[in-house]
């Protein structure tokens, strides 16, 4: 066992290193130049560019600068260059704001799935199957955008509400129980937005998975001894078909970084995705390389959890 | 059907099954329809648009903009000006261009853009795949190709997508292409897993084993015997594929990286649309809604192809 | 079943808890009437986040809305766009020159050139010779000893990768004797005027080598790039004009700290500082020294004839006590920073760009990236508080969310495009108010390749688009036609230019006559090749997308075949722009208050990296910029930029477009409160001024809880 993940961690540093120095060499070598160094201000004059290009190493080998990057990343002390202010604290910032938008996507993709899911597979053919297989296929092939904006229109034409943004503006003053009811009101729609698709594509995995257990021999064997059929479906099938899941777990963590740059940018939320983008925008490579890394170090250390844990609900699989 | 008639019944061909049970589908085979439709538009935009030019998209004419569906060109627009037909089917854009000529375009574009995605990330998805799947167990030093393969592809899967896409095409230059082979390039992981699981079951089939017993070049035995089979689970993930590289290249063209003009897409018109949203509703919803259908559309033949394809859903 | 009904319960319970926050939210009415801060609060949408809160280093405009109202400068534009006195009270403009012995030239009348000698000549030439200018602007004359001074040369070398390299030299410079001019104004002809008396050839064969050098061995390389800048390290006529500031007494920061002349020597010095890459160093290059006459008088020595130079005084000044060496290192050693950051430690890292302290309006409060930043009123400010308490930028991308809170009055004011502002315009709701800015957008040419190299071509390509109608349809009439390169609403626009009229069939003649015939496809061909070329813009900008394919359209009609593209901001400057390597391109320019235009239409700004990357040259172009930036009466300078203006449309190097105008749409509760005569509060409709600007009584507004009835 130790030995499994030891192994696994180093293999995963090795490509660690390497995705990020790919990303490093990738995002430096494509065309564009970090805004700052500003062609376009009438008055900058090459000697003020050549002095801003040294400050930010930029004229240095591609070796050299990913030096400095892994150096002052890992002193904590690596600056955006659109700000000059720690990289790491403001992505800390950002992930904060996100962190509840994405814990309540997720909460609401893990509860709605399920249920969908399963009385899917147990209905298999009837009319609230066709529906949700279709409702959950519409959800999935509209634009996010194009649904967002119709929501907004929809909630702000009609009630008159705001939702733009992470809470309503003046509203300092007001009670704490107000307060905080309000930010759980701004959170709803683009977390609603953001859950749709993982819902309808889980509710579709859910539904398979729980087909093929409902198919299985035992299952059979349960009804044959004359349980009623609630016991032999949540009892015996359900746990048997959700084995699978306790291994997406893992599979979340990544979704933390970027997962929804789009409703962020709709709804003026000032997650990690818009950092993110904004940090593509101006070429601000400490920004993008630093959530590069994190996310792949997040990714691979989701994988790595999600290998561990399906070992150990699946008694099948061994580690070697 | 009952069990008597079955029995009696001469033996289906894999193929009469798969058609039994899609042609009950009744969803799928709606989509399918649409499909066909939607292969019909797009051939004939690109002919009229392109070739003979019964819809010009490109004509600008400022002073019949934003006329709503069904309108008439006013008197002020030239002859040569006026849309086929003399009416604008479907509105007109800020330019007074026509909306239903540039939908007629975007399809063909809109679609060749999943079908293009769709091809690369196939061919990197059946090659790594294969790959995985026959030679795994080949030990490159410390680790086996298989590991490398998976591993790889393991990571890929979990980065988020569509950051990863649209830092790559926020960074490159703009073209239909770079957004093409970007978006094929960042999708192979679920086919390479398919194909893997595939190569990996058949490896140890039967006809496999006498094929190689045979003594059968392994390219022969690899593209003879075993991609074939191994096809139906890609042919879903690959419908899948299509709807999906719509949908990524809507959102792109929402944050101002899609394929940049002169070519329409739905895409693009649907995000110049949302500027208008006020002023010229037909500008965002035309085009929305016929995103939403076509992707529906490939979603749920995908659905279809996938439970008719399925043979432990279909014993039962 | 246990699970079974938890499975339903559970997102049922969650969908509840959810949904039933919507009652504790007020809806946007509520919010407008049960909240009288409302009223004196100020919002505005900005669909970017502001980088860095620091007038020395902020570039964006985002930075620079609230760096304004949080930092002052010594001196403003008033309504009329001429300079005001903020901080400072009032200013001269005085000159001081010097003209250095040249040993190796000799007199008109034969005898060597020696400092008792050119003193001599020169101050007969004053008091008793011809030349009106030199008797009227000569003060006093002077013979300055000869010294010895060492001073840095930073030098750009270019290199063989394509990226020019720093290098800086030291040198020892011989200065002989001088003799310096006091004069009451600027006279940027002083030493022509000295020519019958010194020789037509004194400013030509300065021994400069001998009096120039380096304290190390140079390398050919370097040697070649230092020669080509001796004309600058020891100038043999200089001019040194001066600006005499005074500043206004009492004024504080909004920390309480007394603001004085150290402020703005430490303002400038920090411009200066190279590790604190400033953008705004090229505004201040020109300065020689700022000298502290007393606490509240500055003097400010230019090196060279520059005129727009004063205008670089608007800008913000700092607080000295907060961001001086003593302050930074305070800061860097609190901040327990590692020894390579504390080494690079500077005004850039510290944590007063996030929190600026200035004497301005108003003054920070919080920031939330992303999300907002609030400012507050500065009660003591010294010319009275301002209305609003509040001032608020939220940040909001998306336009369409923009205009949602907009009109739910969540918000109270957003750039809206064009053609929201033609909406808000029939709703008595709001206000509007168009004005023209500084900035023009034109199609623009690469005058070095064969195909444009001709004006008539250029002008012909010109006369096939329609401008009238874009402006009518594409800006809702949102913008001005505009014939140059000033801004319309300064003195330097030649109004009397008329624009390029829209008429194909004479573009048609033109391009005929220049040998271009139809082929039968319809695209004009000569020679076997049809004219045909690739129109660029950047991305994110739709009008600038529009335009790009209305000139597409229009040209397809007279015969030119253009292809399209768009690319985003960086890679547009980086591949096409900055290498010189596009054909024709789609931009604007916002250009400064000052008639300089130099670096974009001087013909040796048109190297790889520069901004005339149009590469437009025209020799009697490039002596009026010179002549223009060195002219410091108004007058004068109005004539040349006239010159300059109807010579540029007449080489037509871009088709200038139009020049679009800011509007401003409001909520018509918002007006001006004014102090009456009585002493009550009398509300007054905003109004823009002659210049067109209706924010400049910003510190006047205020909501009303009623709609007045003008």
């Amino acid at each position: 066992m130790w030995n499994f993940i030891l192994r696994n961690i180093g293999q995963r540093l090795i490509l660690l290193i390497i995705v990020s120095f790919v990303a490093h060499s990738f995002i430096h070598l494509a065309p564009g130049e970090p805004s700052e160094v500003d062609p376009m201000n009438p008055r900058m004059k090459p000697e003020d560019i050549a002095k801003i290009r040294a400050a930010f190493h930029l004229d240095d080998p591609l070796h050299v600068q990913y030096a400095y990057w892994i150096r002052d990343l890992a002193s904590g002390e690596l600056k955006s260059f659109k700000d000059s202010q720690p990289v790491l604290p403001k992505i800390w910032d950002r992930f904060l704001n996100s962190l509840p938008l994405f814990i309540l996507a997720t909460i609401l993709v893990w509860t709605w799935a399920f249920p969908a899911g399963i009385y899917g597979a147990v209905f298999r053919g009837g009319v609230y199957d066709r529906g949700t297989v279709f409702l959950s296929y519409a959800l999935i092939s509209v634009p996010g955008f194009f649904l967002s904006y119709l929501a907004i229109l929809w909630v702000v034409g009609w009630f008159g509400v705001p939702v733009i943004s992470i809470k309503t503006f003046g509203l300092e003053h007001a009670e704490p129980a107000y307060k905080m009811m309000d930010r759980v009101w701004h959170l709803v729609i683009p977390s609603v937005m953001a859950a749709i698709g993982g819902i309808a594509v889980l509710s579709r995995y859910v539904r398979s998975q729980m087909l093929e257990v409902l198919s299985q021999d035992y299952v059979r064997t349960a009804r044959a001894k004359g349980l009623d059929e609630d016991t032999v479906i949540y009892g015996h099938a359900l746990g048997n078909a959700l084995l699978p899941f306790v291994t997406m777990f893992g599979l979340l963590l990544p979704g933390l970084i970027g997962g929804s740059v789009i409703f962020e940018q709709i709804f003026a939320w000032p997650g990690l995705g818009r950092l993110a983008y904004e940090a593509i925008l101006a070429r601000d490579f400490p920004i993008i390389m630093t959530l590069n890394f994190i996310a792949a170090v997040l990714t691979l250390a989701g994988t790595l959890l999600s290998d561990i844990l399906y070992a150990v609900v699946d008694p099948r699989i061994r580690l070697h | 059907m009952s069990v008597d008639s079955e029995a009696m019944a001469p033996p289906e061909t894999p193929w009469q099954e798969f058609l039994r049970i899609f042609k009950k589908d009744y969803q799928a085979l709606f989509g399918f329809w649409v499909l066909i439709l939607l292969l019909v538009t797009a051939v004939a935009g690109k002919a009229f648009t392109e070739w003979w030019v019964l819809f010009d998209p490109e004509v600008v004419r400022l002073t019949d903009k934003f006329l709503p569906p069904f309108s008439v060109p006013s008197l002020d627009s030239l002859s040569v000006d006026r849309p086929f037909g003399g009416v604008y089917l479907m509105g007109t854009d800020e330019l007074g261009r026509d909306v239903f000529a540039r939908m007629f375009q975007g399809s063909f574009v809109s679609l060749s853009i999943g079908f293009v995605a769709v091809g690369i990330s196939l061919g990197i998805g059946i090659l790594l795949g294969g790959v995985a799947g026959f030679y795994g167990h080949v030990k490159l030093g410390f680790i086996t190709i298989e590991t490398l393969i998976m591993r790889f592809t393991d990571a890929m899967m979990c980065f988020p997508t569509f950051f990863l896409i649209l830092t790559a095409v926020a960074l490159l230059p703009p073209s239909i292409y770079t957004i093409m082979i970007i978006i094929g390039l960042f999708s192979w992981m679920g086919t390479a897993r398919f194909v893997r699981a595939e190569f990996l079951s058949i490896r140890e089939q039967d006809y496999v084993i006498a094929a190689k017993a045979l003594g059968i070049p392994e390219v022969r035995i690899i593209f003879r015997h075993m991609v074939p089979n191994a096809l139906a689970p890609v042919f879903v993930s690959a419908t899948i594929g299509v709807a999906s590289a719509i949908l990524t290249e809507s959102g792109l063209s929402f944050l101002g990286f899609g394929v940049p003009p002169p070519d329409a897409t739905w895409g693009n018109i649907l995000s110049d649309g949302k500027g208008f949203i006020f002023d010229a509703p037909w500008l965002f919803f035309i085009p929305g809604m016929a995103i939403f259908v076509v992707v529906l559309a490939f979603n749920l033949v995908g659905e279809g192809l996938r439970e008719a394809l399925n043979p432990k859903l279909r014993s039962r | 079943m246990i699970v079974k009904r938890l499975l339903l319960f559970i997102p049922l319970v969650l969908v509840l808890l959810l949904l039933q926050s919507f009652f504790w939210v007020p809806t946007y009415e509520n919010q407008a009437a049960g909240n009288p801060n409302r009223l004196v609060t100020y919002i505005e949408a900005s669909s970017g986040d502001a980088k860095i809160l620091n007038p020395i280093l902020n570039a964006d405009s985002a930075s620079s809305g609230i760096v304004n109202q949080v930092f002052e400068g010594l001196l403003d534009l008033d309504e009329n766009l001429d300079l005001r006195g903020r901080l400072a009270t009032d200013w001269q403009i005085f000159e001081r020159a010097y003209l250095v012995v040249n040993p190796y030239h000799r007199f008109p009348d034969g005898t060597e050139v020696t400092g008792a000698r050119l003193f001599q000549k020169i101050h007969a030439a004053w008091k008793t010779g011809t030349d009106e200018g030199l008797k009227n602007y000569v003060q006093s004359l002077e013979l300055l000893p000869a010294i010895q001074r060492e001073e840095t040369v930073s030098l750009l070398l270019p290199s063989k990768e394509g990226r020019p390299q720093l290098k800086d030299v030291r040198v020892t410079v011989d200065v002989l004797e001088r003799v310096a001019f006091t004069l009451s104004q600027v006279d940027q002809d002083l030493f022509d005027r000295l020519k019958p008396i010194l020789g037509e050839q004194y400013f030509e064969h300065f021994p400069y080598e001998e009096m120039i050098r380096p304290q190390e061995d140079l390398t050919k390389e370097i040697e070649q790039a230092l020669r080509e800048k001796f004309p600058e390290i020891l100038p043999v006529g200089e001019h040194n004009p001066t600006i005499v500031l005074h500043l206004r007494e009492g004024v504080t920061f909004q920390d309480g700290h007394e603001f004085d002349a150290g402020d703005v020597k430490f303002t400038y010095e920090a411009i200066m500082n190279p590790k604190n890459l400033s953008p705004r160093t090229p505004d201040f290059e020109p300065i020689k020294t700022v000298e502290i006459v007393d606490k509240y008088t500055v003097k400010i020595i230019y090196k060279r004839l520059y005129s727009p130079a004063i205008n670089a005084w608007t800008m913000g000044i700092l607080p000295e006590h907060l961001l001086n060496d003593v302050a930074l290192t305070r800061e860097k050693q609190e901040r327990g920073l590692s020894e390579d950051a504390q080494e690079s430690f500077g005004m850039r890292d510290s944590q007063f760009n996030r929190h600026p302290i200035g004497s301005g309006r108003f003054q920070f409060v919080e920031w939330q990236g992303d999300e907002f930043i609030h400012l507050e009123r500065f009660d003591t400010y010294w010319e009275g508080p301002a209305q609003y308490q509040d001032y608020f930028m939220r940040i909001i991308p998306e336009l369409f969310t923009q205009e949602v809170e907009f009109r739910t009055g969540a918000i109270d004011f957003y750039g809206a495009q064009p053609h929201q502002v033609d909406r808000y315009k029939n709703d008595s709701t709001y206000q509007w108010f168009s004005s023209l800015g500084f900035a023009y957008t034109y199609i623009g040419y690469n005058n070095r390749k064969p195909l444009f190299a001709d004006a008539d071509i250029r002008k012909a390509l010109g006369m096939a688009i329609n401008v009238d109608e874009i402006i009518q349809y594409l800006m809702y009439e949102e913008g001005e036609r505009t014939t140059g390169p000033y801004p319309k609403n300064t003195e330097w626009y030649d109004p009397s230019i008329q624009p390029l009229p829209y008429d194909p069939q004479e573009a048609q003649v033109i391009f005929h006559d220049a040998g271009w015939h139809k082929n039968e496809d319809g695209w004009l061909e000569k020679d076997g090749k049809i004219f045909q070329f690739n129109l660029i813009t950047n991305n994110g900008n739709p009008i600038r997308k529009n335009l790009m394919i209305i000139a597409q359209n229009a040209w397809k009609k007279i015969g030119v075949k253009v292809n399209t593209q768009v690319f985003e901001w960086a890679v547009f400057l980086g591949d096409f722009v900055n290498t010189g390597d596009f054909d024709a391109v789609v931009l604007g320019w916002s250009m400064g208050i000052d008639p300089d235009l130099y670096q974009i239409w001087h013909s040796s700004q048109a190297g790889p990296q520069q901004l005339n990357f149009m590469g437009y040259t025209s020799q009697r172009a490039d002596e009026l910029i010179v002549r223009i930036r060195q002219e410091y009466n108004r007058d004068r300078q109005r004539q040349l930029t006239h010159e300059l203006h109807r010579l540029i449309h007449e080489d037509q190097p871009y088709t200038f477009l139009y020049a679009p105008l800011s509007t401003r749409v409001l909520d018509k509760k918002i007006v001006l409160v004014q102090a009456g005569a009585d002493g009550k509060e009398e509300y007054k409709k905003i109004y823009p001024m002659k210049s067109g600007d209706h924010t400049f009584l910003f510190h006047q507004w205020r909501k009303l809880e009623f709609t007045p009835d003008f």
